[in-house]
């Protein structure tokens, strides 16, 4: 066999099993979205066939009316501003934060980086008491804020060690280059910090906004109108253990749920795809 | 770039600065919207305009219809608005709690007997009595001992939201075809005797409320004579271990005569979900019960669930080696007014409207159980679909005659001790411990929990 | 006229390392005071108190602390539990997430599809529709008791009825999910210049060889941070258990933070979880140490 035909068999081997095994990896997602089509009292009864034997819209539009006139479309628009803001404030903060940690030795430094490591281990569930009773001291029980602020300050320790890893990776011969260039910190750190630490930037932005749309927790304290509920807190109303659930509908807007989360990942993943060039010791 | 880092740096610093100047830390959740930190909260004023929360759990019927009453009631009383939240179950009790360790709990909530002593006994609750002896809150229509249940100390800190029993739903098409009959208010022999049976004709088995142990072991306590918790809520209200052996063994026998279905069917499901109930899910005879021990409000959902199985269903009580001392009526959840209310007057207004009126009950048509007054029970009967009016039936024929009063509510701590009984439970099922050993075991530790 | 100059110094001043590195980090710094110390501190005022949520706490000293080593034996198997489940899972998850990054890492056209393929389960976390689908997998007559008897083993096991395997299902369950730890390995992977690789390749290196002397060196900085990150999360891990299995059979799935869970909101015996959950942070924070003091022998420091 000449090399061409070999390597012919060879991709499509790689291509059989890496796209079967990933289909194995997704099973329960496509249960789920084939669930949602089925008629939502069968979805138990017929849990070991995937394909519906009858399919049905009905659990869509059942779950988008959400609930007392709010729409679930209302519910998304909300997720998509908390979590697209917040990580926003996530990437930028983390990443200034981490620039910090990794080339400037400062008073304190160690005590912070051990303050940020701490910060990331206490269950989130000790701390909701406590942050409720704080955040009403600051006036903000009822509003958004608490999902949202917090994020701006790099709270999350997880995003600031993320990004604070790959910095380290990057040479310093560079950062002395710009110091004789008279390039100041600040402007290195937009200038060179930032386009070089994009797939670390993506990375946390895809992580950054996975976690503010999943998160319930915060939302279930602090937002009392209805209508702000997030994706997160609606879901949850459709399950209701003692009286029957309606796991149709759930489902349906679960799977709608998944999309947004999705279709970020595709996208920005490709900004992990292009390789980083370091050759900037000329720029 | 730079410039933009700085502007989203001041934007987050000048968010937070705006929100510090916030309001007073005493003010309840009727807030904001997303874009200010300033909170408008907007009381009552003299003019009878009022912004009221309630929080409920439940499930999209309850919450729909809720919702249409609250907004029949904001028409009729212009000037009322309502802010609602509703969460599931286990959401529901963490927020409440959160809530109220801030003093910032909604106006109006929906209470359980679980945790009605709890949250009364801290002053959480308000004492409604002034109100229904001025009439404000009408409650000639309940029944007293209906009434006595939202009672703790004397106070009347929670009004029926809807009237619940113990209720035996079973596969009356299995028993059919088999030749078996049972009958209501059976005793325990009795309802042996059919486990044995159906288990020997058909290969079914029987769960006696497998994971959910604090529902049948009062009942078999009260049986006995005896109360699960003692008066003072500090002990259990057994005197030795003895008295609690009976309920163990009535799972030690099961498994060893082979009839009870065994512990691993749950491990696989959820619990206490309806659809997932041995009574109408499982692929094989042994991984079903031909009944299951829930309580009259389930039992549209039994039945919608049984019927996607091609089951019939029917309703009888739970067995007792003494029914009438152990059956009962039980509010399923209360409407409670909680003390951080900066309304109460206008929140016993909603809460009598919600209890007496007709037309409120005729959209909410008995979701959260038959409704505590009996006016009310009468005027909407017409609209009930057949199941409910099963339930109304039920409970008026077969256990308010034989019944008799419920239990004190649950007192501090009660929920530890209920777990113990089930991690007891399963242990007795798994063949890890005896009946006799877990009697003692759930004396011994069980005082000792109650006693702190 | 002294304005520019004046403005010069400022800008001279704010940009030595030391003020700069203040001025950097001075989101977390305010981010912390404001947001994270405060609660911090309350929770471990709570945790030296009886607290009970609806009641002003009390204080009793160290008696949760004495109360948790000396009159809790469910402590201890929550610990033995979350100790088993943290140092089996994170391995395995970093090793499947590491094998399937240098798998995918090369860019076809399908890359991305095959990318997301991988990466989605670990973004169902806390799903019901995942809880529910484990369990059924997982029960009696569920697939994965089908497979098996495809390959000739007969059997409808209980894999979440007994106390020996249902911390395996959980197990299962968390490396299913490594495609997040594989996101961060295919980002740093890309980070690697490929001009080493080049150079390498005209030496003659083969792939093992390449593999081994450039690729892994050069990603122990991230595997060391992935290292550190999903051993606190593996000891923090929540969801799974309390939806899919509420720490049964007997305990046996019982995480050490669905019991602090348990003892803080379904018992009420809040001040007992707070201390529970400080002393999780100090086991955790002595792991970390631990961990970072290993770094020295096996994490390449520098740059490419």
């Amino acid at each position: 066999m000449n090399i061409k035909v070999r390597n012919g068999i060879g991709k499509t081997i790689y291509h059989v099993i890496v796209c079967a095994v990933g289909l194995i990896m997704i099973y329960p997602l496509l249960w789920m979205i084939f669930s949602s089509f089925k008629e939502t009292n069968t979805i138990f009864a017929t849990a070991g066939e995937l394909i519906p034997k009858e399919v049905t819209l009905e659990n869509y539009i059942n779950g988008w009316k959400g609930f007392a006139q709010v729409s679930f479309g209302v519910f998304f628009k909300n997720s998509l501003f908390i979590s697209v803001v917040a990580t926003i404030g996530t990437v930028f903060s983390s990443a200034l934060v981490a620039y910090s940690l990794s080339r400037f030795k400062f008073f304190g430094k160690k005590f912070l980086f051990g303050a940020m490591m701490i910060s990331m281990m206490l269950p989130a569930q000790v701390l909701m008491i406590p942050q409720y009773l704080w955040y009403q001291q600051l006036g903000w029980v009822g509003t958004y804020l608490p999902l949202i602020v917090p994020y701006f300050f790099a709270t999350q320790g997880f995003f600031i060690y993320l990004i604070l890893n790959f910095i380290d990776g990057l040479p310093r011969e560079l950062d002395e280059a710009a110091k004789i260039d008279g390039c100041s910190r600040y402007k290195y750190f937009a200038k060179v910090i930032i386009p070089l630490t994009v797939p670390a930037l993506v990375t946390a932005a895809i992580f950054s906004f996975i976690w503010r749309w999943d998160d319930f927790l915060s939302a279930l304290l602090y937002v009392n109108k209805t209508e702000k509920y997030p994706v997160s807190l609606a879901l949850k109303l459709f399950s209701d253990p003692g009286a029957s659930s309606d796991y149709g509908a759930m489902f349906a807007m679960a799977t709608l749920s998944i999309l947004p989360v999705t279709l970020i990942f595709i996208f920005f993943q490709k900004y992990l795809v292009d390789g980083i060039a370091t050759t900037g010791l000329k720029g | 770039m730079k410039k933009v880092l700085a502007a989203v740096l001041a934007c987050a610093m000048m968010l937070s600065l705006a929100a510090c100047q916030g309001q007073d830390p005493g003010s309840n959740n009727n807030d904001s919207d997303q874009s200010t930190a300033a909170a408008v909260g907007t009381d009552s004023n003299a003019s009878g305009e009022a912004h009221l929360t309630f929080s409920w759990w439940g499930n999209q019927i309850r919450n729909e219809r809720t919702q249409e009453v609250l907004d029949m009631y904001s028409q009729e009383y212009s000037g009322v608005t309502f802010d609602v939240q509703v969460s599931d179950w286990g959401d529901y009790w963490n927020k409440l709690a959160t809530a109220s360790a801030g003093h910032a709990l909604p106006d109006l909530v929906q209470m359980d007997y679980k945790y009605l002593k709890q949250y009364a006994d801290n002053g959480m609750l308000l004492d409604l009595t002034p109100y229904i002896e001025s009439g404000a809150l009408d409650a000639g229509g309940i029944e007293e001992g209906i009434l006595k249940s939202g009672t703790v100390d004397g106070g009347v800190y929670a009004i029926s939201a809807g009237v619940n029993a113990p209720a035996l739903l079973y596969n009356k098409t299995l028993l059919n075809e088999n030749g078996i009959s049972i009958k209501d208010n059976m005793t325990m022999d009795e309802f042996y005797a059919v486990c044995k049976e159906v288990y020997e004709k058909t290969g079914v088995k029987t769960n006696i409320s497998y994971g959910l142990g604090e529902n049948y072991i009062d009942y078999t306590l009260r049986g006995q004579g005896l109360e699960l918790y003692s008066e003072d809520g500090k002990a259990l209200g057994v005197s030795s271990a003895e008295d609690l052996q009976p309920y163990f063994e009535i799972y030690e026998n099961g498994i060893a005569e082979g009839w009870l279905v065994s512990p691993e069917i749950f491990a696989e499901r959820s619990i206490g979900t309806v659809e997932q109930d041995p009574l109408v899910y499982g692929s094989s005879p042994d991984a079903r019960s031909w009944c299951n021990l829930t309580y009259s409000n389930a039992i549209s959902a039994v039945w919608a669930a049984a019927d996607a199985d091609g089951i019939e269903v029917e309703v009888t009580t739970w067995p007792s080696v003494d029914p009438a001392a152990s059956n009962f009526l039980k509010p399923a959840m209360f409407y409670s007014v909680t003390v951080d209310s900066k309304n109460p007057d206008e929140a016993v207004r909603v809460l009598n409207y919600l209890t007496n009126s007709v037309e409120a009950n005729q959209v909410l048509l008995a979701e959260r159980g038959i409704p505590a007054s009996s006016v009310v029970t009468e005027g909407i009967i017409e609209s009930l679909d057949e199941y409910q009016k099963m339930a109304v039936e039920y409970i008026n024929n077969v256990v308010t005659p034989n019944s008799s009063p419920i239990s004190a509510p649950a007192p501090d701590n009660s929920a530890e001790v209920l777990e113990l009984l089930d991690q007891l439970q399963e242990q007795v099922c798994y063949g890890q411990i005896t009946a006799v050993d877990a009697a003692e075991k759930l004396f011994t530790e069980g005082n000792k929990i109650l006693a702190e | 006229m002294n304005q520019p100059k004046q403005r010069n110094q400022i800008a001279k001043w704010l940009d030595q390392e030391s003020v700069a590195g203040v001025v950097c980090a001075f989101p977390f710094i305010a981010g912390f005071l404001l947001f994270l110390l405060v609660p911090m501190l309350i929770s471990l005022y709570y945790s030296f108190c009886n607290y009970n949520i609806l009641s002003e706490p009390a204080w009793v000293g160290f008696a949760n602390y004495i109360k948790a080593f000396t009159d809790d034996p469910t402590f201890y198997q929550s610990i033995g539990v979350t100790f088993f489940y943290a140092l089996i899972s994170v391995p395995l998850r970093l090793v499947f997430a590491l094998i399937v990054a240098l798998i995918l890492l090369k860019s076809t056209k399908a890359t991305p599809i095959y990318r997301a393929l991988y990466y989605l389960p670990s973004i169902m976390g806390g799903s019901v529709a995942v809880a529910i689908l484990w369990k059924r997998m997982f029960a009696m007559d569920g697939i994965i008791n089908t497979l098996l008897g495809v390959i000739g083993i007969k059997t409808n096991f209980a894999w979440l009825g007994s106390t020996d395997t249902a911390i395996w299902v959980l197990i299962i369950l968390a490396v299913w999910q490594f495609g997040s730890s594989m996101l961060i390995f295919l980002s740093s992977l890309k980070q690697i210049p490929a001009s080493l690789y080049e150079a390498a390749k005209v030496d003659g290196a083969k792939p093992w060889f390449r593999f081994w002397k450039i690729t892994f060196p050069l990603l122990t900085p991230t595997i060391f941070f992935n290292l550190v990150m999903q051993m606190i999360n593996g000891f923090l891990a929540f969801t799974q258990a309390y939806i899919i299995t509420q720490g049964k059979p007997m305990n046996s799935t019982l995480f050490y933070t669905v019991y602090m869970y348990q003892q803080s909101f379904e018992f009420y015996n809040t001040g007992y979880g707070a201390a529970l959950a400080w002393i999780m942070l100090l086991i955790i924070g002595a792991m970390t140490l631990i961990l970072f003091a290993t770094k020295k022998f096996w994490v390449y420091d520098g740059g490419a």
